[in-house]
C-alpha cells in the first residue's frame, strides 16, 4: 500500500512537471500530427493506415525519449540524490516514471485510433500491441537514461537506437537483404507488422499470437537487461 | 549519541578523501565540520547517509550502521544537500507536497515551516523564479516536513548573501531549541563559531582538531592583549594602541605602571578566531581549494 502511494506520488509529480516541459509536450503532439498528415495528405494511403506511422513514432520516440529524459534530467539536476535518500525505492522511481509514459502512450494511441475512425475490435488489437511494444520501448528508454549523465547525452546515446527501431522496420521489405535480416530481431518490426495486418488486411487477434509473443519476449529480455545495468551502475553516478 | 563516525577511511583511486576521521554528535547539539573545498566534508556526509561506502571504519546514525539500513534510518534524518536540487518547473508547494507524499506525513508542517521561513505567501511560486536564498529555505523546509531527529546540512549558506545567511542561522538555532540534532559542513568559520556547540577541522581528509569553539580558542590562544593607553597626558591625541605578549615579564610591569599612572584606556585579550586556528594547524586558508 505504501509502495503504491509512493508510486502515485512520483506519477503525480511527473504529470505536474510535464505540463510545463515543452520538449516533452511537443514530443507527445507529434504522433497525432503525423497521423493527421499521413491520413489526409498522402495520396493512395489505405483508409486508417496513416495511424501506423503515428503509432510507431509514438511507441518508439515517446516510449523511449520520455523516460530517458526523465531519468537523465533527475541525474543532471541532482534531484535523483534526494529521491534516493527518501523512502522511495529505486523500483518505485522506475515504475512511477514508466507508468506516466505508459498511460500517456495508451491515451494518445486511443486518440489516434479515434482520429482515423477504427472499429472497436481493431482498436483493441492495436491497444494491446501498443501496450506491449511500449513496455519494450520504456525499458530501453530507462537504460538510455541510466547510461546518460545528462539530458543532452540521451540524444547521443539514444538516437542510434531510436533510428534503428523506428526506421529499419519501415525500410524492410524494399529489397535490402541486410535491412530485412536486422528487422527480424526488432520488436518494432513485429509491431509494424501487426499494424499492417490489422489496418489493411483486417486479420483477427488469433492470427497475431506469434507477433505478440515475440514482442512480449523482447520486453522481458530488455527488462532483464535493465535490471542488470541498474545493479551494475545504479541511478547515482 | 545520535551520530558517531569512527576511524572512517575512503579513497578514490590514489586520492585519499578521508583518513581516519572520528567524531561524535550528542543529541540536541549542533556540530560543525569545517574545512576547505575537497577536505572530505561532503564525502563524510555521503557515507553517513549511505550514498557511499567507506573503505573502513564506521558511520553510525542512532547507534546503527547506516549502510544497508538507509531506508529505515533515513526516515528520521533530514538532509539539505549542497546543490539546490529542487524541481524547478514545480511550485514550492508542489515540491513539498511531493516529498510529503513520499514520507507519508501530514500537510500541517509544510505551512508551519513555510511560515517560519517567511515563504508562505510564495508557495504557489515556481521554484525556477526563486532566489538562491529562498531555494535554500525551501530545501530546509523539505528536510523538515517529516519531523527528523537529525538534520544534516552540506554548506547551507554557501553563495548566500549575508541577510539570507543570517536568517538561515536564526532558523537553525530555533531548530536546535526544538531539540533537533544538527550536523553541518561549512567553510565559513564565523558561521560555525556562531552556531555550533562543537566543531571539527577537516584538512585533507584528516580531523586535525575538534572540540567546543571556546576551548579551541583557549587552547590555541597566543596570549596577546591589545592595550589602549595615553602616552602622556590623558587627552585623546595621546592615545596609543599596543599589542603585548602576556608571557613576556615586561608586559606585567608595563601594564602595572600604566594603571598606577591612570593612563590606561582599555585592555582586550586577543582571542584567535577559528579561522586563525585553522591556518595555524594546517598552514592553509579556508578559501583555498583542497585538491
Amino acid at each position: 500500500m505504501m509502495a503504491f502511494k509512493r508510486i502515485l506520488a512520483i506519477l503525480i509529480k511527473e504529470a505536474q512537471d510535464i505540463r510545463s516541459n515543452s520538449n516533452l509536450l511537443v514530443m507527445y503532439l507529434m504522433p497525432i500530427l503525423f497521423t493527421y498528415i499521413w491520413e489526409n495528405f498522402i495520396p493512395d494511403m489505405p483508409a486508417g493506415f496513416g495511424a501506423a506511422f503515428g503509432l510507431i513514432f509514438l511507441v518508439v520516440m515517446v516510449g523511449m525519449y520520455v523516460p530517458s529524459m526523465l531519468i537523465a534530467e533527475e541525474k543532471e539536476k541532482n534531484t535523483i540524490e534526494v529521491l534516493m535518500l527518501s523512502p522511495a525505492r529505486p523500483v518505485e522511481i522506475f515504475v512511477g516514471k514508466g507508468l506516466l509514459t505508459f498511460i500517456t502512450i495508451i491515451i494518445i494511441s486511443l486518440i489516434i485510433n479515434i482520429m482515423v475512425g477504427l472499429s472497436f475490435n481493431i482498436q483493441l488489437i492495436i491497444i494491446i500491441a501498443t501496450a506491449l511494444t511500449s513496455l519494450f520501448a520504456i525499458f530501453v528508454g530507462m537504460i538510455v537514461g541510466m547510461i546518460s549523465p545528462n539530458q543532452m547525452s540521451t540524444g547521443v546515446v539514444g538516437l542510434p537506437i531510436y533510428l534503428l527501431l523506428l526506421l529499419i522496420p519501415q525500410l524492410s521489405g524494399i529489397g535490402i537483404s541486410g535491412v530485412d535480416f536486422i528487422a527480424r530481431f526488432l520488436p518494432t518490426y513485429y509491431y509494424l507488422n501487426i499494424l499492417e495486418l490489422t489496418l489493411i488486411d483486417r486479420v483477427a487477434i488469433s492470427d497475431l499470437y506469434i507477433h505478440f509473443s515475440i514482442i512480449a519476449f523482447s520486453s522481458f529480455v530488455i527488462f532483464a537487461l535493465l535490471l542488470y545495468i541498474y545493479r551494475q551502475k545504479g541511478l547515482l553516478d | 549519541m545520535l551520530i558517531k563516525v569512527d576511524n572512517l577511511k575512503k579513497s578514490f583511486g590514489k586520492r585519499t578523501a578521508l583518513n581516519g576521521v572520528s567524531f561524535k554528535v550528542e543529541a540536541g547539539q549542533i556540530y560543525g565540520l569545517l574545512g576547505p573545498n575537497g577536505a572530505g566534508k561532503t564525502t563524510t556526509i555521503k557515507i553517513l547517509t549511505g550514498q557511499r561506502r567507506a573503505d573502513s571504519g564506521q558511520a553510525l546514525l542512532f547507534g546503527e550502521k547506516v549502510f544497508g539500513r538507509q531506508e529505515e534510518l533515513l526516515k528520521k534524518v533530514g538532509i539539505v544537500p549542497e546543490d539546490a536540487n529542487l524541481y524547478e518547473r514545480l511550485t514550492i508547494e508542489q515540491n513539498l507536497t511531493f516529498f510529503k507524499r513520499l514520507y507519508q506525513c501530514s500537510d500541517e508542517l509544510i505551512d508551519f515551516y513555510l511560515e517560519k521561513v517567511n515563504l508562505i505567501d510564495e508557495k504557489k511560486t515556481k521554484v525556477k523564479s526563486l532566489s538562491k536564498g529562498m531555494k535554500q529555505k525551501v530545501l530546509l523546509v523539505r528536510a523538515l516536513i517529516h519531523k527528523p531527529e537529525i538534520l544534516i546540512l552540506d554548506e547551507p549558506t554557501s553563495g548566500l548573501d549575508p541577510a539570507s545567511a543570517d536568517s538561515l542561522h536564526k532558523i537553525l538555532l530555533d531548530l536546535k531549541e526544538d531539540g533537533i540534532t544538527i550536523l553541518l559542513t561549512s567553510h565559513n568559520m564565523e558561521e560555525v563559531d556562531k552556531l555550533c556547540d562543537r566543531v571539527g577541522f577537516l584538512h585533507q581528509g584528516e580531523l586535525v582538531a575538534s572540540g567546543r569553539p571556546v576551548d579551541l580558542k583557549l587552547n590555541y590562544s597566543d596570549n596577546r592583549v591589545n592595550v589602549l593607553y595615553y602616552s602622556n597626558e590623558t587627552v585623546e591625541e595621546n592615545l596609543v594602541k599596543k599589542t603585548l605578549q602576556l608571557d613576556d615579564p615586561e608586559t606585567g610591569k608595563f601594564i602595572a605602571e600604566l594603571i598606577q599612572n591612570g593612563r590606561i584606556k582599555s585592555i582586550h585579550s586577543l582571542e584567535p578566531t577559528l579561522a586563525d586556528i585553522f591556518v595555524k594547524l594546517t598552514g592553509r586558508n579556508l578559501a583555498d581549494d583542497g585538491f
